[in-house]
């Protein structure tokens, strides 16, 4: 969801800056008295100003109350008690406490590294990158994941972690709710 | 012509132009080589990309900076006296810094990243031996000692001429109700680089100095936070003020072609204040998955990254519009790449600032995404202000005139890269990661558009460079140093 906002507020907000460049290029060929343009120019100046500030604002606002790693956030959405998994980055391979998951859990991915610095990329069934946290040695980073759909979700490496970094990837199931039928 | 720069110096500037145009080609095959090779339309190993990757990073913002400081040298000669001798060490120890990067990537295999995260060049030197990761490393830190040398000097000369770095930002202004105007525009961009740059390669220093000491004595250790830390503050900022060096280009250039002044009033400077400020801050967005960093840490690193569009968006690329506006400009080369290239720079800046959302971040961190911004506004602003600056150069030194196939490389080269960095974003959306020498399927087209964009950005940069060193043929033929002419 948020790929998509980004890359149609990137071409929003890209398409109203080129129409301003074009625009002031085709009104590069008349002439005009410097002093009243800048005059004219400060005040429109002064509201776009304002502008930019309230939208930042507004994104700031609408977005620093959803913080990925807030544990009480999790909590609160969580409809089950959370599942810890322990996970460990190590050149190049995933190792993980527990790999089955089900439908509706709530797992708290405790990620760090045994050798050097990798990124933990939880990608789903769609290749869509859910989530995300790094894997540094000497610390653990965690991150929370409710799984909704079922499927074959899978972790990349999404930190430069030397030549093998492309086949540092794990593949996990996440069975239907209730589906699995040895538990 | 520019009388007041040393005819040594203007020697030193051609020979940072000439590398940076020539290094610039071959980085760009660089990137075609690995778009290629993950667009599936050629092959070569993961050894090879990764190769390939290290010196593509660390060679396009070294020869960013190595242009931007030719054009910082240029203007700022115009406001104050400068010995040349300081300019032509720091090439030297470019240069020297470079060959052995280029030592540790080509003959010893170093391919960690110009990122070269801790502890990752200690582990892969036990892996393929200390020589790779030593070369690197030092090549680093002697191009970096380079450009310390070179803003300690800088700093002294405005210190002299201006009476101390806060007054060169104007400071006496914004604090102390000073009336008028600061100080050039060449000069307030010259004291925010010093100090933000000094900042940048101290820290640079500390973390490649600490990571030599671990790979020869493995019982001294970092903390790897804190190595990344430093690694992005020297990385992140040093990156970021190659635009700051160049874009004082786009202010002489710009006010000289509209005879408008571009002056360093009260809001420019507050503007410039800030980005120094900001610049240093910012780069914590590197960070934003590094939930072990402290939370308002993070949080500082959202909200000032936000903050560190508006100086940009508001002051100069905005003065640059009002500049242009109803001034019956001549359209030539330099005037139209300088008023495209802040364009480019603010349009980088919107999907950086997106991106430095954390909830975004949290799904777009280390994704296409992330090159998809950095090539935009280094692509189409740092670079484009560099090319820019080129062809003013020979054309005021010398005698270059626009021509026909000028118009065409702009519009061959800007088209081809909105090309390559709408299929970085692309690629970022549907969240292909960065750095991975092979792709899947469901990337390799976006790769692939990405590969024939590149091809004509090469073609468009051939064009140009060979404009170029045609251009400068001409130069230093007008009139000697110091000796005014009518012809000026
Ligand atoms: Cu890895």
């Amino acid at each position: 969801m948020y790929q998509l906002i980004a890359m149609y507020a990137t071409v929003f907000f890209v398409f109203l800056l080129a129409l301003a460049f074009a625009f002031v290029y085709g009104e590069s060929k008349r002439s005009g008295e410097y002093s009243a343009i800048q005059e004219k120019g400060y005040k429109i100046r002064k509201f776009y100003f304002l502008g930019l500030i309230a939208i930042m604002a507004f994104a700031t606002i609408m977005t620093l109350g959803r913080l990925p790693y807030d544990r009480n956030q999790a909590e609160a959405e969580g409809f089950s008690e959370t599942k810890v998994v322990k996970v460990t980055g190590i050149q190049y391979a995933w190792e993980m406490s527990e790999e089955r998951f089900e439908v509706g859990d709530t797992v708290q991915f405790d990620v760090t590294a045994s050798d050097v610095t990798h990124g933990f990329g939880l990608y789903n069934e769609k290749m869509e990158l859910v989530a995300q946290t790094q894997a540094m040695p000497e610390y653990t980073n965690t991150v929370y994941y409710t799984f909704e759909e079922p499927g074959t979700y899978q972790i990349l490496c999404l930190e430069y972690c030397s030549t093998g970094h492309h086949v540092m990837v794990k593949k996990i199931v996440v069975e239907p709710e209730g589906g699995s039928s040895d538990e | 012509m520019n009388d007041a720069i040393h005819p040594l110096a203007r020697k030193a500037v051609i020979w940072h132009l000439a590398v940076t145009a020539l290094v610039l080609i071959l980085m760009m095959i660089f990137g075609v080589i690995m778009l290629m090779n993950q667009g599936e339309m050629i092959s070569i190993t993961p050894q090879w990309f990764y190769k390939i990757m290290t010196a593509h990073g660390t060679g396009m913002v070294g020869i960013a900076a190595l242009g931007g400081t030719a054009i910082l040298w240029y203007f700022l000669s115009k406001y104050v006296k400068l010995n040349p001798a300081i300019l032509i060490v720091n090439f030297v120890l470019f240069l020297t810094g470079v060959t052995m990067v280029l030592i540790a990537i080509f003959v010893f295999d170093f391919s960690d990243g110009w990122t070269f995260l801790y502890p990752l060049p200690a582990q892969s030197a036990k892996m393929y031996g200390a020589a790779g990761a030593v070369f690197f490393l030092s090549g680093m830190l002697i191009l970096g000692i380079g450009f310390l040398l070179l803003y300690m000097y800088l700093a002294a000369r405005l210190t002299a001429v201006y009476g101390g770095i806060g007054k060169a930002l104007g400071w006496d202004i914004i604090f102390r109700g000073k009336k008028g105007y600061g100080p050039p525009a060449a000069v307030v961009a010259t004291a925010m680089v010093i100090i933000t740059n000094s900042t940048a390669l101290l820290a640079g220093a500390t973390v490649l100095a600490a990571s030599l000491v671990n790979i020869m004595n493995p019982a001294i250790t970092i903390d790897p936070l804190l190595a990344k830390h430093l690694t992005y503050a020297f990385g992140h900022i040093f990156a970021n003020c190659t635009i700051y060096m160049a874009v004082i280009a786009v202010y002489e250039v710009l006010s000289e072609y509209t005879k408008r002044p571009w002056k360093a009033n009260k809001v420019f400077l507050i503007a410039w204040n800030c980005s120094t400020l900001f610049t240093l801050m910012i780069y914590t967005h590197h960070l934003l998955m590094d939930f072990a960093v402290p939370k308002w840490m993070l949080i500082i690193g959202q909200v000032f990254s936000y903050a560190n569009g508006l100086p940009v968006m508001v002051v100069t690329a905005y003065g640059a519009l009002m500049i242009v506006y109803r001034s019956r400009m001549k359209w030539d080369f330099a005037s139209s790449l300088f008023f495209l290239s802040m364009f480019g720079w603010v349009a980088g800046a919107i999907p950086a600032i997106i991106d430095a959302t954390i909830v975004v971040n949290h799904v777009m961190h280390n994704t296409k995404w992330v090159p998809g911004h950095f090539h935009t506004y280094m692509g189409m602003g740092v670079v484009a202000m560099i090319i820019g600056f080129m062809y003013y150069f020979n054309k005021t030194e010398g005698n270059q005139q626009h021509r026909g196939i000028d118009t065409f490389t702009i519009t061959l080269y800007f088209a081809f890269f909105t090309g390559l960095v709408g299929s970085f974003l692309y690629a970022g959306g549907i969240s292909a990661p960065r750095r991975w020498a092979e792709h899947l399927p469901q990337w390799v087209l976006s790769d692939q558009v990405g590969a024939v964009s590149g091809i004509f950005i090469v073609l468009a940069a051939i064009i140009f460079t060979a404009r170029f060193f045609a251009g400068l043929r001409s130069v230093g033929t007008k009139v000697p140093y110091h000796k005014k002419s009518a012809a000026g």
